[in-house]
């Protein structure tokens, strides 16, 4: 085993010549085969990228994603898609909307999980937007329960994640970002996820962000994943005293850059937040990697920030003679 | 027969490209191509557009969909002393989020924040424009807090600070003020010091009508002691508060309502005839005269075409109301 892999949550920024084509692509002036030449071609640069600088664990960058969750409703029957809704100052995202039985109607990520495995040795995450986050962020014009509109998400991607693993997934992450919405959800969360896990082979990880932790630091030790991924620097660092007190029995992926700023962390502040993250998390434990998805940043200010994420880290384990 | 009005927020762009004219122009101003003077005139475009969509689905006291915030928190918030504004946070269970004001230094009130947003709407409007704030507990207890270290010490100074804008407002002739109070759906126990701070505010109404509006949740709780609170109309979420119904129809209001009775978190459109029949039985209960009917919260969280088909909705349930009085 060694210590402190480094990885990513999962979305990295599209370069311009992708966003034009998608645009263009979405009035109907480019075609779809173009459009997945482009979106392989970007695929493939970060990759590249992640390799070049020497991460860890990879991720295939969702290059050919929006918004998680409409990414997945495209595919999934008894969905149709919003007009725009804001989500924070001036962005605004498409949300699913539940007009009938969910169902997949095949595949969603496992072909891109397949292409971004095929490019390199290094292990690629599968991604899975989880059921919770699925059922928070569409309107539901069918089910007129929350639990079961988060539990008929859960039965499809579970297909998903079996599907994935059969791809030659060794690791599966399922993003949660809605998880802290309502703490009185909690055991909803946990079932729902529980029902995605439930019975695989690979490694699991659950990936939250934007919470309120220590209203659901309860739940985090109940979640059915093998790795939590936590936005720490934003919103967590707070926590440390908490996990302290009472620790963590599961591996922890530690966000040490804010995704949401311009500003690249110098490396002494992401190596602080390394040394504070090795008081408490056993380092073999311990994976370090951004808050969140980076595909809000510029694609310079991404590398930038995954480049010093590698650096501190690998300053860190020279220090401490980590192998 | 029962009026109907909104709670506040309103999309301010939707799908053709016409109704994108803001985001454009915000995204133009951050890439320095145009100036904060010409995002204010497309911003005010924008707001006329709003107001002449809740005119013409026959919505009886407006807002200017509060197109110029930012979010709840930060736009009131940024222009008092003693604030500076910091990260995002998540806004209670939506998946939107508000730059969280960071209270450094003592709250105080500069000058207007609203005054010539609501008096640019009122010009613009064949009937009253509400204007709207933030409630102080609300701002307080969303803000973080850095000075104070007891948040009823910022939530009275927010109060005072906020009791100086509602002055302001009510000399320029606001004849609606509303005042938001989401937090009392989830901290009921705020509710005495939401009267404390209503006291104030209340003080400094004029001839103003005062509304209380809480939502996002039910009041069932504490419904009784709501009603006695400083206010001249409690505004009530009856979607996501569906347990607040049965307080009203057992306990009756002696104040005027706003029975927030459309779901503006959910894009299933209701049923007029079935909301009139269900507000029908609360004749006996409620002066349904002088209540009003809106959506359970802000109509932001739609989409823009959906939430113009909630306010026909909302009006089309006050005609039926009406025709069967």
């Amino acid at each position: 085993m060694s210590a402190l892999r480094t990885t990513s949550v999962g979305s990295f920024p599209k370069p311009d010549y992708l966003v034009r084509a998608r645009a263009k692509a979405s009035r109907g002036e480019l075609s779809a085969e173009r459009l997945r030449e482009l979106e392989e071609k970007a695929t493939r640069e970060w990759i590249d990228f992640q390799e070049a600088i020497g991460i860890d664990i990879l991720v295939d960058g969702e290059q050919y994603r929006g918004d998680m969750a409409t990414y997945f409703a495209e595919s999934i029957e008894g969905t149709e898609i919003s007009g725009l809704v804001r989500s924070y100052g001036n962005r605004y995202y498409k949300k699913p909307i539940i007009v009938g039985e969910l169902r997949r109607r095949g595949p969603i990520s496992v072909d891109w999980f397949r292409f971004a495995q095929g490019l390199t040795d290094k292990p690629v995450k599968g991604m899975i937007t989880g059921p919770y986050t699925m059922m928070d962020w569409s309107f539901d014009e069918h089910y007129g329960s929350r639990e079961d509109a988060a539990m008929a998400f859960a039965d499809l991607l579970h297909e998903e994640a079996r599907d994935l693993e059969a791809a030659g997934a060794k690791i599966i992450q399922v993003d949660e970002p809605a998880l802290a919405t309502r703490s009185d959800e909690l055991p909803l969360v946990v079932r729902a996820v529980g029902a995605v896990t439930k019975g695989l082979d690979a490694k699991t990880i659950l990936h939250t962000c934007y919470g309120n932790y220590q209203d659901i630091y309860g739940y985090f030790n109940r979640l059915p994943v093998e790795q939590l991924d936590l936005e720490m620097s934003n919103s967590g660092l707070d926590l440390l005293d908490r996990f302290k007190r009472e620790p963590l029995q599961k591996e922890i992926a530690f966000g040490v850059v804010d995704v949401h700023n311009h500003v690249v962390e110098p490396e002494p502040v992401v190596r602080e937040r390394i040394e504070k993250a090795l008081t408490i998390f056993d380092p073999q434990k311990l994976y370090i990697d951004p808050d969140c998805g980076l595909k809000t940043r510029t694609v310079d200010e991404a590398k930038a920030k995954l480049r010093v994420i590698v650096d501190a880290t690998r300053a860190a384990k020279a220090d401490h003679g980590f192998g | 027969m029962v009026q109907t009005t909104v709670v506040g927020n309103y999309p301010r762009i939707g799908d053709t490209s016409e109704e994108q004219k803001l985001r454009r122009a915000i995204a133009r101003r951050d890439r320095g191509e145009i100036d904060e003077a010409a995002v204010r005139e497309v911003e005010r475009e924008v707001v006329v557009d709003v107001l002449r969509e809740q005119i013409r689905a026959g919505v009886d006291i407006v807002s200017d969909g509060q197109v110029g915030w930012y979010d709840s928190q930060s736009h009131l918030a940024r222009r008092l002393a003693g604030i500076e504004i910091g990260g995002l946070v998540r806004y209670f269970d939506t998946n939107t989020y508000y730059r969280q004001p960071v209270v450094k230094g003592p709250v105080e009130w500069r000058e207007p924040i609203l005054v010539d947003d609501w008096r640019y709407a009122q010009g613009q409007s064949s009937v009253p424009v509400k204007a709207i704030l933030t409630g102080p507990v609300t701002l307080a207890s969303l803000a973080l807090d850095l000075h104070y270290g007891k948040r009823r010490a910022l939530a009275l100074d927010f109060a005072r600070a906020l009791s100086m804008e509602v002055r302001a407002l009510a000399n320029a002739g606001a004849t609606h003020v509303q005042v938001d109070e989401p937090i009392l759906t989830r901290r009921p126990e705020d509710l005495a010091l939401v009267r404390e701070t209503l006291d104030r505010i209340a003080q400094e109404r004029g001839s103003a009508e005062l509304i209380l509006f809480t939502y996002f949740g039910d009041v069932a709780k504490i419904y009784r002691d709501l009603l006695e609170l400083p206010a001249d109309v409690i505004g009530l979420d009856l979607v996501q508060g569906e347990r607040t119904w049965s307080s009203i129809a057992t306990c009756g209001a002696a104040k005027p309502l706003v029975l927030g009775v459309v779901d503006a978190r959910n894009t299933l459109r209701e049923d007029p005839r079935k909301l009139a029949a269900r507000v029908r039985e609360l004749r006996d209960a409620v002066d349904l005269d002088r209540s009003y009917l809106s959506p359970s919260n802000g109509l932001e969280f739609l989409p823009r075409t959906r939430a113009r088909e909630k306010l026909e909705i909302l009006a089309t349930a006050s005609r039926l109301l009406g025709e069967a009085a």
